[in-house]
């Protein structure tokens, strides 16, 4: 059976060493999911240190709409006086395998930004405030929950975003 | 012991390679469930009770028989079983049909869902019905102290769930039933969660009604069943009237038939109570005892792995044997929401989150303004849907809080 990303993600090497001409191991993850790239691209695999035949990755299934969009949620499920807002963005043009290198981002900030966390191993960053949360995933989705309305979720949504623009993959 | 291999080639929705830890809210589809339905419409698409040509009549009795096994499944006579939309409207029934009048006494629990607990509130308002509410611990037990306390001379009905939908409890019903039959009240079973997950048999439960739907058996939405006891169904009004209910009508008077039809008004979602019926006998040939002990054993696992989450707060019994494969917990400062898209995006792990229909629990006994991730575990789920629940939760935990 076919993996999630994140389940290959795991048991795979995780040094990020570049030889293999991408930024990160979780690029080259993706890239072998969606069928661009072989194992064997990675010297650890080719030394024989990891198993090929452990690793099995169908394309990430697209969540919702691929086409740059936004949606507004309203009322917030749980607040009934907010509102969420998701956002689709346009990956870069021939790109396969997602929109944000979470593990470039992680060394860019590094818990530098109060409420800033980011998961590389699970591609997603989240920003808690006090204006309300957005959550970002490498597929080139945003979250922004609990905004008071439109206009303040635009301000976290524009914020947060210039932030993850620092490392488009 | 379940093959669990062999069942999951039933089910389409899990080909996609998705985790599904959703089922307290709606289960998933079987082809053997969706044939049947399909083949009502393809084959002998007409409507029951009501043509004397052949189709019509192949209708009625896939129709009467779909009533036949989804009474065998909870040990009912077909008589007995009211064909409804969901467990909802099965409690709304029995709510509005009752006659309360001032004065009346309905003991419910704070375990309850909306469903089983807000249609009191509003006979309180309506008629000023008395609703006393039995509280829990913080785990989600209840004493039968308290419902010795609360059933009085003046009680009517005492409406229960057979196993919470938060925190997996599952309350002493059988006692309940005869505290409250001592006392001459009659007792609702809200069965939505129980009847799907374990052997039901009203006949040794000894209550009067229950509710459940056939959406999270394995069934279709749009289709549920309420056994009422046989004896009580005069004294019962239906919800609705019309179409199908009547024995006689005349321009000035009406006479409403006996059996289950008095309840049913109008043409009834035919496919998906044939696809209930298919339902019933797809778990009954599994064998209900045989789902409860697949629960009972990742159950096991599900507590013994979410305790060694860091930072996870689990909430209900602790002990796996007193609660149901339904766990609702929290992750730090995580909301319940955000929890359960980080799970979905990095996992494919679906759950539920939110306060899961049941307001006042999480205000009163939990005490969270938030809710919980809720994540609930079915005869389709494996041990490897587990592991990767548990890896994704203690991944989010080490690098997310």
């Amino acid at each position: 059976m076919a993996k999630s990303l994140y389940e290959n993600y795991k048991n795979f090497p995780k040094t990020d060493c570049g030889y293999c001409g991408n930024t990160s191991c979780i690029t080259m993850l993706r890239r072998f999911c969606s069928g661009e790239l072989p194992l064997s691209e990675c010297i650890y695999f080719r030394a024989g240190l990891y198993n090929v035949n452990e690793f099995s990755c169908s394309p990430p299934v697209p969540r919702g709409t691929q086409k740059p969009s936004i949606s507004y949620i309203r009322p917030c499920p749980t607040d009934a006086d907010r509102i969420s807002v998701e956002v689709s963005l346009l990956p870069p043009e021939g790109s396969k395998y997602g929109y944000f290198d979470m593990i470039t981002l992680d060394n860019i900030f590094n818990h530098a930004v109060p409420g800033l966390r980011i998961s590389p191993s699970l591609g997603i960053a989240r920003l808690e405030s006090e204006w309300g949360d957005v959550m970002g995933f490498s597929e080139g989705r945003v979250l922004i929950r609990r905004a008071s309305n439109e206009s303040s979720a635009f301000w976290q949504l524009s914020r947060f975003v210039r932030s993850l623009w620092a490392a488009v993959s | 012991m379940l093959d669990t291999e062999s069942i999951r080639k039933d089910f389409p929705f899990l080909r996609q390679g998705c985790i599904y830890l959703d089922s307290t809210a709606t289960s998933l589809t079987p082809e053997p469930v969706l044939n049947k339905m399909l083949e009502y419409y393809r084959e002998y698409r007409a409507n029951i009770e009501r043509g004397i040509y052949k189709a019509a009549q192949i209708a009625t009795d896939a129709f009467e028989g779909a009533r036949a096994e989804i009474a065998r499944l909870i040990n009912a006579k077909p008589e007995e079983i009211i064909l409804v939309r969901n467990t909802s409207e099965g409690i709304n029934l029995v709510a509005s049909g009752q006659g309360l009048k001032k004065g009346d006494r309905v003991v419910t629990t704070i375990l309850e869902h909306h469903s089983n607990f807000i249609v009191w509130l509003r006979a309180r308002k309506r008629v000023g019905a008395e609703v006393k509410v039995v509280m829990s611990d913080g785990e989600g037990f209840l004493d039968l102290s308290d419902f010795e306390r609360a059933i009085n001379g003046r009680t009517r009905l005492v409406a229960v769930t057979h196993t919470s939908n938060v925190l997996g409890v599952r309350p002493p019903v059988k006692e309940i039933v005869k505290m409250a039959h001592d006392k001459g009240a009659l007792v609702l079973v809200d069965g939505a969660q129980s009847v799907p997950h374990t052997k039901v048999d009203v006949k040794a439960l000894g209550c009067d009604f229950l509710a459940f739907s056939g959406h999270k058996m394995c069934g279709p939405t749009g289709a549920g069943a309420l056994y009422i006891r046989e004896d009580l169904q005069e004294k019962i009004e239906p919800l609705c009237i019309g179409g199908g209910t009547i024995e006689d009508v005349g321009i000035d008077h009406y006479r409403l038939r006996q059996g289950p039809s008095r309840y049913e008004a109008g043409t009834p979602a035919i496919a998906e109570v044939i696809g209930m019926g298919a339902a019933a006998s797809y778990l009954m040939e599994i064998g209900m005892p045989n789902i409860a002990a697949h629960d009972a054993s990742l159950t096991k696992k599900v507590l013994e792995g979410l305790q060694e989450v860091p930072s996870l707060t689990l909430y209900g019994p602790k002990d796996p044997r007193k609660r149901a494969g339904i766990f609702s917990f929290n992750l730090g400062r995580f909301h319940p929401h955000d929890l359960a898209v980080a799970l979905d995006a990095a996992a494919g792990v679906m759950v539920r989150s939110g306060h899961h229909c049941a307001l006042p629990l999480h205000k009163h006994i939990l005490k969270l303004d938030s809710g919980t991730v809720r994540a609930s575990v079915y005869l389709y789920n494996t041990e490897q849907d587990v592991e990767v629940l548990l890896s994704a939760l203690s991944e989010i935990s080490k690098t997310m809080l």
